[in-house]
């Protein structure tokens, strides 16, 4: 790994002014159609991030002319990528800093969302801010506060008002599978399918074994996992039937085990559950009700009791 | 002749009435024979006020440590679809494992009103209860009611679990600690009596589903934090005296209006207000007004009772304000005064003070005996 060039990293940088160029003219063509349409106020707020994805882009182009070719490296270009959509700046500081490896991951600063967006990725189910900040804690770089988590959903779903699918993805909502309103306190991911975002009753069990298999894995797959992270394994198991052979001791393997035979208790009634309102979302929402749930209005009321 | 209604609200005055929880019924119980309390609570009187402005306040109310404290401990037992709570169930009461099922009842699509919150909690628990197989195990947060002297009081307990030994169960999240498996029997005993005006009221919404009050077990389920860590523990507590109790004296709340045929008509609990909420009547008038319904002082009220110092300094003088348990070494005898006078050998008269006034005359005697000075 190491012995590879400053290529990666020109290429990463590439790519990522390819995604600002392509936002660019996203948002230029956006500009146009609210200033036509006769909406000025979002025009103005799109002409605001018209000004940023530029000056992100030319920093990105800085950034590209200093790099000293056989210097710097990458961890990962997709990363670098996201990042620079969300924040150049961000970028430029990571692709500086991320050289650092894995053996110094705390200086990493991405921004909070690609934080978020990576717990989440990880544990493939939609979390409380407390378990995403436990996951990034353990298996990333360092804990998030969860304060800073609570705007979070309002943010994107703002942004995504603003401009729907301007960015390749957006931390929004899980839906109840009976009313498909926003469950109070998860994040999921836009791109992950509606069947994964709804929750019936037995979905927040099985997205709890859910966690605790992708959580064992990735113990297992790091080199060297830390104390954080095997206190969140052993967390996982003790609640597990099976899963934690004797007091004090955690394997990853028998937790994921463990979880995947309880699992399969569950999993028959929890799919056809999550299938149906997942079925029904796609049928009645629109699009940001899809991604941040529709919430009850006054008319409805009466329904709901009788 | 006015309505029981109508008298209620001359007697709390032009102010809303105060809303009931689980708390202040649970309190109702340590006082039965309250007229006083009873009244007040009736009417829906706020009686911090009332004490304040007759010159008695008390400092009411739980900590703000201590609450949050509660919600975090019972955040921490719910975390991830109750996690730590199905392995207590599962480990200690023997749920089963399929049952996993959660619902959150804390609002309804976004909405958190209580009518709708009910509803909603009335239609699931009836599914449940109705259909029996996959229908739901964790209601995390339901809405009861329970009409509390003909008014409906909403009620939320902590978690309702069904399908434990096939019935539903009342669990109560307490954030005090159960050490070397004892906790504070004061505590417990109040945890007991909160979770036991749950049942009621969980097996009042049955009934009018047209379910059997075997339907909620007996037993309510405590969790607590085990020892001086954060680990949760739980407990099951049966709840079958309290809930005795309980029905009596929400009985005796219905039967108010006999308490109120003995009192002055005009009676009134108002501050009269001016329009910025300071109270214009004079303390002393209220205090009077106060006065006219009779009040059963005991220690204990000073744990429960906005009024507690208010009957205190009225009950001074009087055996039942030093306790019951001293009041029955008296003899029951009422005010101190008369004991000592007893004691001294004043005539008891003819009937039930004349055997009372032997003992309390021996003890005197023998304290003489003892202490070697006159009573």
């Amino acid at each position: 790994m190491l012995e590879k060039t400053g290529s990666d990293t020109v290429a990463g940088m590439a790519e990522s002014i390819g995604a600002l160029e392509e936002r660019i003219e996203l948002l230029r063509a956006q500009v146009r159609q609210a200033l036509v349409g006769g909406n000025r106020e979002r025009a103005s707020e799109l002409r605001r991030g018209l000004r940023e994805a530029e000056r992100a882009w030319h920093d990105a182009l800085a950034a590209l002319e200093q790099e000293p070719p056989e210097q710097q490296r990458p961890r990962d270009g997709r990363l670098l990528a996201g990042a620079a959509e969300g924040n150049a700046r961000a970028q430029a500081g990571s692709a500086e800093r991320g050289l650092a490896g894995p053996a110094a991951p705390p200086r990493l600063q991405l921004p909070l969302r690609e934080q978020v967006h990576q717990a989440l990725t990880l544990l493939t189910v939609p979390a409380s801010p407390r378990l995403i900040s436990a996951v990034h804690e353990a298996l990333f770089a360092g804990a998030i506060s969860t304060a800073r988590l609570t705007s979070l959903r309002r943010d994107e779903e703002r942004s995504f008002l603003v401009a729907p699918f301007a960015r390749p993805y957006y931390l929004c909502a899980a839906l109840t599978a009976d009313l498909l309103a926003p469950v109070r306190g998860l994040l999921a991911v836009s791109t992950w399918p509606m069947e994964r975002r709804v929750i019936g009753p037995l979905s927040p069990r099985v997205d709890y074994l859910t966690a605790a298999i992708q959580i064992a894995e990735s113990v297992q797959r790091i080199p060297g996992p830390g104390p954080a992270a095997w206190r969140l394994l052993w967390r996982f198991a003790v609640n597990i039937p099976g899963g934690s052979a004797q007091a004090g001791e955690v394997d990853p393997a028998t937790v994921a085990r463990a979880a995947r035979a309880e699992m399969e208790i569950h999993a028959d009634a929890d799919t056809a559950t999550r299938g149906a309102a997942a079925a029904r979302a796609r049928r009645q929402l629109g699009d940001p009700e899809q991604l941040f749930g529709s919430r009850l209005r006054a008319a409805p009321q009466a329904g709901v009791g009788a | 002749m006015d309505s029981t209604e109508a008298r209620l609200d001359r007697i709390r005055g032009k102010v809303p009435p105060r809303n009931h929880n689980a708390r202040t019924i649970a309190a109702l119980s340590s006082n039965p024979g309250c007229a006083r309390r009873a009244i007040m609570d009736a009417a829906g009187a706020d009686k911090q006020r009332l004490a304040a402005h007759a010159g008695f306040p008390a400092g009411f109310g739980q900590s703000q440590f201590a609450i949050t404290r509660g919600n975090a401990f019972e955040a921490q037992v719910k975390a991830n679809g109750c996690a730590e709570l199905l392995r207590l169930l599962r480990d200690q009461l023997r749920l089963p494992i399929p049952e996993v099922s959660y619902d959150n009842l804390e609002e309804v699509g976004g909405d958190a009103s209580r009518e709708l919150r009910h509803a909603r909690t009335r239609h699931l628990l009836m599914r449940t209860a109705a259909s029996g197989r996959d229908a739901g195990t964790l209601f995390d947060h339901p809405l009861l009611r329970l009409e509390v002297g003909g008014r409906a009081v909403y009620l939320e307990p902590d978690l309702i679990a069904f399908r434990l030994n096939g019935r539903f169960h009342v669990v109560e999240i307490k954030s005090f600690a159960v050490i070397d498996g004892q906790a504070d029997g004061d505590k417990v005993a109040a945890a007991v009596i909160q979770s036991a005006v749950y049942v009621l009221a969980l097996r009042q919404l049955l009934a009018e589903l047209g379910i059997g009050p075997d339907a909620v077990a007996d037993e309510v389920i405590l969790v607590c934090p085990e020892n001086f860590a954060n680990q949760p523990t739980a407990a099951a507590l049966d709840v079958r005296k309290q809930l005795t109790v309980l029905r009596r004296q929400l009985a005796r709340l219905q039967r108010v209006d006999t308490l109120l045929d003995l009192l002055p008509a005009a009676l009134t609990f108002d501050l009269d207000p001016d329009p910025a909420g300071t109270p214009r009547r004079p303390a002393a008038d209220l205090a009077d007004a106060v006065r006219a319904v009779p009040a059963r002082y005991a220690p204990e009220c000073l744990a429960s009772c906005e009024m507690c110092f208010f009957c205190r300094d009225e009950a001074r003088g009087a055996t039942a304000a030093l306790g019951r348990a001293v009041r029955d070494e008296l003899c029951g005898v009422e005010h101190v005064a008369s004991v000592l006078s007893l004691a001294r050998g004043a005539d008891p008269g003819p009937g039930e003070l004349a055997e009372a006034a032997q003992v309390l005359r021996s003890a005197a005697r023998l304290r003489q005996e003892g202490l070697g000075e006159a009573v």
